[in-house]
């Protein structure tokens, strides 16, 4: 329903790197596959929003999140869709949705998901409401789950918790701060204390002029034996109906463009050069796909076809799903 | 069906669809407008013609769905009245990506089956592998076809068959891969006799022979079809083929499918159905048989443009394996 669906949540902190490591430390990545958010309104960097109105004193917005801004471009990109998939929503109120993924796979494992998401009452904005809880479990018993709630009007906080079957792969809380044109976040991403391990990552956002904002990224993950640190350098000019974002440091360079031709037609392009691999290495292997997605008018139904062609490896995958509610 | 070798061979037809030989081509069937029997019904209470052999099961067939994997485009274009052409282009996971050409040229249009025209059909693959089709009606009643498929530069099949449709009864010679150099060839006779409105009887006889061994399989046949209905049975030694087709009202059809063969000492029983909804301009094939496969196939017309849309799954349950198609049919 309404208010459900929009509900803010900030995703989960981005792919941390142990750039001198051996096998990495399982990162704390966005979205893991399958798992259902709610379509979010991430709060729009450049709208303005935030604690503040058009006041004389701030004349800066604030500038968002960290890890939102290579997201516009991401979002244009089609998800790679393999065998059948049945999604059923189901809104119980205004505050709770459940739904219901059954997943045919041709490559991986096929299962049954099931989701839930509670909104709470505290409304922050129009269509921001907190508590945010989501949950997600599969018939394998891998739970992924994320509590996000706003504790005052310039904090939020965030914890999530995924597990592969019995296993917990990732635990990590992390805390926000908005300021009047600045954001910033920590992150402490699977720390054990028995061990002595864990991720801190944190992030900082301030913005130039109203189009431009610099940031910066710094990663520090320990283990026993070894301990290290990662920075990145993050930038973002926003024009008028485009985006362009740069990200460079220790882990590689990335960098997206995202513009909006008109109503109908956005466009997105994006390099990223990895260090993690000996030589920089850009991602060009030469895929090719699409993904269609209609909704079908007098039904509550959305079908999606999508189909991908890596023609370096010679593979071709295609698949279809059908979204009920 | 038409290629006298699929009726012997298949070593992937025990795992349709999911076999990794290629697919039995549509061409291994007769096409379909040359199979309605011609209407040579009497009106003076005489017996109908039967039809042909390789027709027998069709009905019931065609409520199955076909297999589909990958992505496939098929592009048709009519030429004119006689000559249409067809361009598929299809991208797939398990076997080779392909293009295929595909043209038929016949004498007069589809709409009146009054005269079987001779029909020229022929389909070159982006591997080179073509598939070709000539049939001629020599006279009021004698019909030849000639086939001929090569697998890239190899010659696959060759065969050469005369029928004769007489009053009440389909008499056919079928000559399929004579070679002269390695004295062999498969000689296929059969015979088909309507013994009442309803009762067609018939057999077939096959005799191969090889450099080093020769042999005859005969096979028995017969049909009993009522307005809603027809069941079919094959029964001879190399196995038994017995098929019932019901159509239930205007939208349901049901076909129940059993075979079974000696030499691989397997039996598959199939159950499928075929649901037609023409207001919404959608067909759906289902399917589900002792081999745990369950598969289903949705078409349906996009009505303003002249393109069809196909979506279609087949699981394997038993081997866990999932096999997902799409495909466009424009014009």
């Amino acid at each position: 329903m309404g208010s459900v669906l929009a509900a803010a949540s900030p995703s989960p902190a981005p792919a941390a790197v142990a750039a001198g490591g051996g096998q990495g430390v399982p990162g704390l990545v966005s979205v893991p596959p399958g798992f259902t958010m709610p379509s979010v309104s991430s709060v729009p960097p450049t709208s303005g929003s935030g604690q503040q109105t058009s006041d004389a004193d701030s004349l800066l917005p604030n500038p968002g999140t960290y890890e939102e801004c290579h997201r516009k471009c991401k979002e244009v990109f089609p998800l790679q869709m393999e065998g059948v998939r049945l999604v059923v929503n189901k809104g119980l109120s205004n505050h709770f949705q459940v739904s219901h993924t059954i997943t045919l796979s041709t490559q991986g494992d096929s299962g049954y998901r099931f989701g839930a998401t509670y909104v709470g009452s505290k409304q922050t904005g129009p269509t921001e409401s907190f508590p945010v809880m989501v949950g997600d479990m599969d018939n394998t018993g891998s739970l992924n789950a994320q509590v996000i709630h706003q504790l005052t009007t310039a904090v939020r906080s965030k914890i999530a918790i995924q597990t592969q079957q019995h296993k917990f792969v990732n635990w990590q809380c992390d805390m926000e701060y908005r300021g009047e044109d600045f954001t910033s976040a920590v992150t402490l991403g699977n720390p054990d204390v028995l061990v002595g391990s864990g991720i801190l990552v944190a992030h900082y956002l301030q913005s130039i002029t109203p189009a431009l904002a610099l940031g910066g990224e710094l990663v520090y993950h320990r283990r026993p034996g070894e301990e290290g640190t990662v920075t990145s350098l993050l930038g973002r000019y926003t024009g008028d109906n485009y985006v362009a974002t740069l990200t460079l440091g220790g882990a590689g360079a990335h960098a997206t463009y995202y513009h909006k031709a008109n109503d109908q037609l956005q466009i997105g392009v994006e390099f990223e050069a990895s260090t993690r691999i000996m030589t920089i290495t850009t991602q060009d292997n030469w895929v090719v796909g699409a993904t269609l997605e209609k909704k079908l008018v007098p039904l509550p139904l959305t079908l999606a076809l999508g189909a991908f062609l890596n023609h370096r490896k010679n593979k071709f995958q295609c698949g279809f799903g059908v979204t009920i509610g | 069906m038409g290629s006298v070798l699929a009726l012997s061979s298949g070593p992937g037809h025990q795992n349709w669809p999911f076999s990794t030989d290629p697919p039995p081509s549509r061409w291994d069937a007769h096409p379909a407008h040359w199979d309605s029997p011609p209407r040579w019904e009497r009106r003076d209470g005489r017996l109908p013609n039967p039809g042909s052999f390789h027709s027998l099961h069709r009905s019931c067939k065609d409520v199955f769905p076909q297999q589909i994997e990958g992505v496939k485009m098929i592009i048709n274009k009519t030429l004119s009245s006689f000559f249409k052409v067809s361009h598929t282009l299809h991208l797939s996971a398990v076997s080779p990506s392909y293009y295929r050409f595909h043209v038929e040229h016949l004498q007069s249009d589809d709409y009146s089956k009054d005269k079987d025209a001779p029909a020229l059909i022929g389909e070159m693959d982006s591997s080179g592998s073509l598939n070709a089709h000539a049939l001629l009606h020599l006279s009021e009643r004698v019909r030849a076809r000639t086939v001929f498929q090569t697998q890239q530069s190899q010659f696959v099949t060759w065969q050469f068959e005369t029928e004769y449709r007489g009053n009440d009864f389909t008499a056919a010679v079928t000559v399929a891969n004579p070679d002269v150099l390695r004295e062999s060839v498969i000689l296929v006779a059969h015979f088909l006799q309507s013994v009442s409105s309803g009762l067609v009887l018939g057999g077939e006889l096959v005799y191969h022979r090889g450099r080093a061994e020769e042999g005859g399989i005969l096979t028995l046949a017969g049909q009993y079809s009522r307005p809603n209905w027809v069941a079919t049975l094959n029964a001879g030694k190399g196995g038994a083929h017995a098929s019932y087709y019901h159509r239930a009202n205007k939208q349901i059809q049901v076909g129940v499918e059993f075979e079974a063969s000696t030499r691989t000492q397997e039996t598959t029983t199939s159950f499928g159905y075929q649901m037609e909804l023409p207001e919404a301009n959608m067909v759906f094939r289902g399917m589900i048989n002792s081999r745990c496969i369950i598969g289903g196939v949705l078409e349906k017309r996009l009505t303003p443009l002249p393109a069809t849309l196909i979506m279609g799954a087949f699981v394997n349950h038993r081997g866990d394996k999932l096999q997902v198609g799409l495909g466009v049919n424009v014009g």
